[in-house]
């Protein structure tokens, strides 16, 4: 198929492209390992004095923030920021002079990327056995937790596209993605797993597409999420999909009617 | 049918109003105020298949605009524009596969990787058969000289070099139409030659379709038929380039190298532009004196041992009329 062709070109092509950024991967590799690290020492400060709340064991709670670090690995992969780089250079005018689609341009691009990085998810995982113990849930909920990974994958792509799109208006949007990155961390359930918030606020923030993005995956491998609930979360996670898909849609569509080309 | 036709087609750019200063800047953060620059007011082009038109016009006359409008990159604010059938940008990315771009100032190659698999993705993205493929970087780089660089990275190129491969690149997939934008800006003499006989070679021996704008008039004088002049977004001249330098070449220079010294050199229309030891420059209206005329004056007054009349540059010709405009200064045909 030739349609397709192009596509899968763009991903090898950033795939090689971040290859040779060797010591950019030892450093990541590096740091998710201070941070497992420092994650232990936090939950286990916290659990001797009695200070963590009983939703999650101290064991739970570390496999809970491991997990979630090597998802970032990942997860923090901004796969459509080339958009924003190439309106600020102007270099998209060479882009749209090509006969292809662009938006998937840019996802085929980042895929490359998102894929070597999630290359280096098995060593990392491996060096991180030797810093803390970690659960192993069945092979079914291993199923579901990757699943419902993929999906809240597919949320936090959508939600930088749209926030990429802006880009196109305003060609600076470095300050309301930072204000996003603190949300997500905040309430996507990365940081403090959501089930520590209070009850009343935790009804309220489950629903919303953070959650969908890291909550959701990680409370189904630690099992706070039990079978008869992962219909429900997961169609939460779908419904986020939708729902960004379409706003992606119509950002991309008034938005490169707006385009200004930088510089000549 | 015209390959290319424009009606009445119109460029606002809207920006916000910005004001001056520490005050100014936080005015614009709570004010909205709009500003419209047009770039392109009235433009109204027609080309046939197989035209090589220079267009050309001072910076910021709305030439590039023009460009980016039709290869579909820019959405006109009114008029209509059709490219070999298509309005580009609403059939973009069928529009893309008849066009080839080069820009000057920006480079369409993949920044990362070696010149052939530049070509090898724009192969894939244009889906050119391979056989195809072979026989164009087989003609292109017999006129480009390509091979010694094409397995360098583009970023290590030398601008001389990237500029041979974009060429390359924007023809890789047989185009009919080929925007050519500045393209021999900040080269040297060799490799604007062999971009000139590029453009040439292709235009004469494929038939494609080129739009060239440039602002070194070597280009146009070698390639164009005909030109298109372009000022604050309006088209003020079109036609052949021999017709433009008539009507605005209306002043020669003759010439003269004295034999002996001479005092009086006024003559009627007649302006002495420059005087250097024993030569003199005398520009003159060609409408209102003949040289001939004038040299039986200068002759009758002087004693000359050498006389020679220069021909105007194309470039003062462009340079008057951006200067006076094109409208103040209505053509009156030679008598």
């Amino acid at each position: 198929m030739t349609a397709v062709r192009p596509y899968i070109e763009f991903a090898k092509v950033a795939f090689t492209r971040e290859a040779t950024y060797r010591f950019e991967v030892f450093t990541s590799i590096g740091s998710l390992l201070v941070r497992v690290y420092l994650f232990r020492m936090v939950w286990q400060a916290l659990y001797f004095h009695n200070a963590g709340i009983r939703a999650l064991t101290l064991e739970e709670a570390i496999t809970y923030s491991t997990v979630a670090l090597l998802m970032s690995l990942v997860m923090d992969i901004d796969q459509t920021r080339l958009l924003v780089s190439k309106l600020e250079d102007g270099s998209i005018a060479t882009d749209f002079m090509k006969p292809i689609n662009i938006p998937l341009y840019f996802f085929s691009d980042g895929s490359g990327e998102v894929i070597f990085h999630a290359a280096t998810i098995v060593p990392s995982l491996l060096l991180a056995l030797l810093i803390v113990h970690i659960q192993v849930p069945s092979p079914l909920v291993l199923v579901v937790f990757f699943f419902s990974f993929f999906l809240g994958y597919i949320v936090g792509l959508l939600l930088n596209f749209i926030l990429n799109c802006v880009a196109f208006w305003t060609l600076e949007i470095s300050a309301m993605q930072l204000i996003v990155t603190w949300i997500t961390d905040l309430l996507g359930g990365e940081v403090i797993p959501l089930v520590f918030f209070p009850p009343i606020v935790q009804g309220f923030i489950y629903v919303l597409p953070f959650a969908a993005m890291y909550s959701t995956p990680l409370l189904i491998y630690v099992g706070t999420i039990g079978p008869d609930e992962y219909v429900r979360v997961l169609l939460l996670q779908v419904m986020w999909i939708v729902i960004f898909a379409i706003a992606s849609v119509l950002m991309w569509r008034f938005g490169s009617r707006q385009v200004v080309v930088q510089g000549g | 049918m015209p390959i290319i036709e424009t009606r009445r087609l119109r460029k606002v750019f809207r920006s916000v109003q910005r004001y001056p200063g520490v005050g100014g800047a936080l005015r614009s953060l709570f004010t909205r105020e709009y500003v419209d620059k047009v770039a392109v007011e009235d433009v109204n082009l027609t080309m046939e298949a197989g035209e090589l038109v220079g267009y050309i016009g001072p910076n910021g006359a709305g030439k590039s605009t023009t460009i980016k409008m039709l290869t579909g990159i820019l959405v006109p604010t009114s008029g209509e524009i059709h490219v070999a059938g298509l309005v580009p940008y609403q059939k973009r990315k069928e529009n893309a596969r008849n066009i080839g771009v080069v820009f000057g100032q920006r480079s369409q190659l993949y920044w990362d990787l070696p010149l052939r698999e530049s070509f090898e993705l724009l192969r894939a993205i244009y889906a050119v058969p391979r056989a195809k493929y072979d026989a164009n970087m087989a003609f292109f780089s017999e006129i480009l000289d390509l091979d010694e660089f094409m397995t360098t990275p583009v970023r290590q190129l030398s601008l001389g070099q990237r500029m041979r491969g974009d060429f390359a690149a924007a023809m890789l997939h047989d185009p009919s139409i080929v925007y050519l934008d500045e393209p021999t800006i900040g080269l040297d003499v060799v490799a604007k030659e062999a971009i000139r006989t590029f453009i040439a070679k292709v235009n004469e021996e494929r038939g494609t379709t080129v739009i060239l704008t440039t602002h070194d008039l070597a280009d146009v004088e070698r390639l164009c038929q005909r030109i298109v002049l372009i000022d604050d977004g309006r088209i003020v001249f079109d036609g052949a380039l021999e017709r433009l330098r008539m009507e605005y070449g209306t002043h020669r220079t003759l010439v003269v190298t004295l034999a002996e010294p001479c005092d009086n050199l006024t003559f009627p229309h007649t302006e002495l532009v420059e005087q250097e030891a024993n030569v003199v420059h005398l520009r003159f209206d060609r409408r209102k004196i003949t040289a001939e005329h004038l040299l039986r004056l200068v002759t009758e007054r002087c004693t000359i041992s050498d006389v020679s009349i220069v021909e105007p540059e194309m470039e003062d010709i462009i340079r008057r009329i951006y200067l006076e405009g094109y409208r103040t200064q209505a053509p009156t045909p030679a008598s």
